[in-house]
């Protein structure tokens, strides 16, 4: 038999939703007995049984991966629940990329036309949180502005300073506060029932860590400039008017104090 | 290829991520580490800084699994770019993939699939491999996989494929002890006519894991402590092969480090006895 063929054959059977003999049943030519002409079956394991050790491989590889992947996720659907959503998600997303690590990234999106959503509708901003988690983890490293190379400008610089975000950085738009069901599960404890926002949340690495928070007022806007390479002036700007404060300034310097510590910001070339 | 150009490793382990902090804290004992290469194909952040860290002071291997080396699909060029950027970042003493297909139509299986043992296969295999070796600029090694089915139009031996492969393709050949005395089993063949088909001057590396019993099969699990048989078919190798540069890869239900180098010490005894007994037999 070609080669193309043969793959293309067995890439149906094992992944096949319903199982091998479903899959076997599926494919036209090829019966029971015909899957004798594929692949050589012995007294102590049927062609079948052979070729079913890879189709669990398959399932159970890419389940186990999207459970590490997604701790809280899991923990608020269960076990039978996940199962059936990871079934379901290979179907329309099946893995392309070389890296296994890949294989999750679109469970949010899946999961936002997900029936699942009826009885839990915050588990699609759940899923991208995680999945936000991970992209953070291993985005781009880049050498954060550090307060003392702030410092060691003369104020008439500050207004023109070029500034960037880090590229592990994100900003969510979520409508549920999830973020308090994935740090109940990180802690060991039971996933509790998130209350709806909406919630902007700050997703950051800080010496090869994650972290997230909630964002506080007066940053959104400037971290969303950010986001696009601004001026620091403009930043300033973007609190004060979010702030509505008669004096920005504190605010300003708190806010700055906060992002430098956390290495959010970059210098960029002008 | 001569595989007196790769440099003479000794004993080393399989890089997971339970054991980075101690690794980089303890600075243990170890000549030398193999990480999966598609783990490090990520932008940035702790795994590309803990392979860093670990590569100042230890040789490294970068071991692929997804180059679908037997898939009819075209090679992935951008897998290729990215794999050439990390030997370029990290100087492995050499790259190796497995002898096998992982996908096809764009998809990946993720899992190790045999290939169909005949001479067309093998002119398939051993072209892509060439091309992946220009591509590289270097001899690879590709592995044995270990394998649960075998095709019905199959008309040479798994060795004999392997053997011809690596010949035609001019690579070198890691061959893992574990997933011989696997698919032994699980095929019914014998696992030491199977070593003394391999070239001896193309094997490179072994490897060596523990695997689990179903029964009727047995699985390559890597969950489990390298069992008696393996140890013994390894000092086999060893007599034929030489004191090849050897892995013990761990994957899942990973032990605390020490068992893995208890188990690094162990084969380096084996190797040892085994050289000897071989010497002394030769006299």
């Amino acid at each position: 038999m070609e080669l193309a063929r043969l793959q293309n054959i067995l890439y149906r059977l094992i992944t096949a939703p319903g199982g091998v003999d479903e899959g076997l049943a599926k494919e036209q030519a090829l019966g029971l007995d015909g899957l004798a002409e594929l692949i050589r079956g012995d007294d102590r394991l049927s062609a079948r049984d052979r070729l079913a050790i890879y189709a669990n491989a398959y399932f159970y590889r890419l389940l186990d991966v999207c459970r590490e992947d997604f701790p809280a996720t899991a923990a608020v659907l269960g076990d039978a629940h996940f199962h059936n959503l990871i079934t379901g998600y290979l179907l329309d997303y099946p893995p392309t990329e070389p890296s296994i690590q890949y294989a999750g990234r679109y469970l949010a999106d899946f999961l936002r036309g997900h029936p699942l959503r009826a009885s839990r509708p915050f588990i699609a901003d759940l899923a991208t949180l995680e999945r936000t988690l991970i992209e953070s983890f291993h985005a781009a490293d880049a050498t954060p502005l550090a307060a003392a190379a702030l410092s060691a400008l003369v104020p008439e610089e500050w207004p023109a300073l070029e500034l960037a975000l880090h590229p592990a950085v994100r900003i969510l738009d979520l409508e549920w506060h999830v973020e308090v069901v994935v740090r109940a599960v990180e802690e060991g404890n039971p996933p509790e029932a998130p209350r709806p926002g909406p919630l902007k949340l700050l997703v950051w690495r800080h010496n090869s860590r994650v972290h997230y928070r909630e964002l506080e007022p007066g940053e959104a806007a400037a971290l969303a400039l950010a986001a696009n390479g601004t001026t620091f002036a403009a930043i300033c700007t973007a609190v004060a008017d979010e702030s509505g404060a008669a004096d920005p300034a504190p605010l300003i310097t708190q806010l700055l104090g906060k992002w430098l510590s956390a290495g959010l910001l970059l210098r960029r070339a002008p | 290829m001569d595989r007196r150009a790769f440099p003479s490793l000794g004993v080393g382990v399989g890089l997971r991520r339970p054991h980075y902090t101690h690794v980089l804290d303890t600075r243990p004992a170890m000549d030398w580490f193999e990480v999966i290469a598609e783990n490090f194909m990520v932008d940035g952040g702790r795994p590309l800084e803990v392979l860093e860290a670990v590569r100042a002071n230890y040789p490294i291997v970068l071991h692929g699994v997804s180059l679908s080396v037997g898939s009819t699909d075209p090679l992935n060029r951008d897998h290729l770019r990215r794999l050439a950027e990390l030997a370029r970042r990290f100087a492995p003493a050499w790259i190796s993939d497995h002898l096998c297909w992982t996908g096809v139509g764009g998809r990946n299986l993720h899992d190790l699939l045999p290939l169909p043992y005949t001479d067309d296969t093998v002119t398939h295999v051993a072209r892509r491999i060439r091309d992946t070796q220009d591509m590289l600029e270097r001899h690879i090694l590709i592995e044995n996989v270990s394998s649960y089915l075998s095709y019905t139009h199959s008309t040479l031996t798994e060795w004999e494929f392997l053997a011809a492969v690596a010949e035609t393709a001019d690579c070198g050949i890691l061959l893992d002890i574990n997933n011989i005395f696997v698919s032994a089993f699980n095929h019914g063949f014998d696992a030491r006519r199977y070593i003394d088909a391999i070239p001896i001057e193309r094997v490179v590396q072994f490897h060596l894991a523990g695997h689990s019993d179903h029964g009727t099969y047995l699985l390559d699990t890597h969950d489990h402590p390298i069992r008696a048989e393996v140890w013994e078919l390894y000092e086999y190798a060893v007599r034929r092969f030489g004191p090849v540069a050897t892995l013990i890869e761990r994957d899942d239900n990973i032990p605390e480090f020490d068992e893995l180098q208890a188990e690094a010490n162990e084969a380096r005894r084996r190797s040892a006895r085994a050289v000897v007994a071989d010497h002394t037999r030769a006299e």
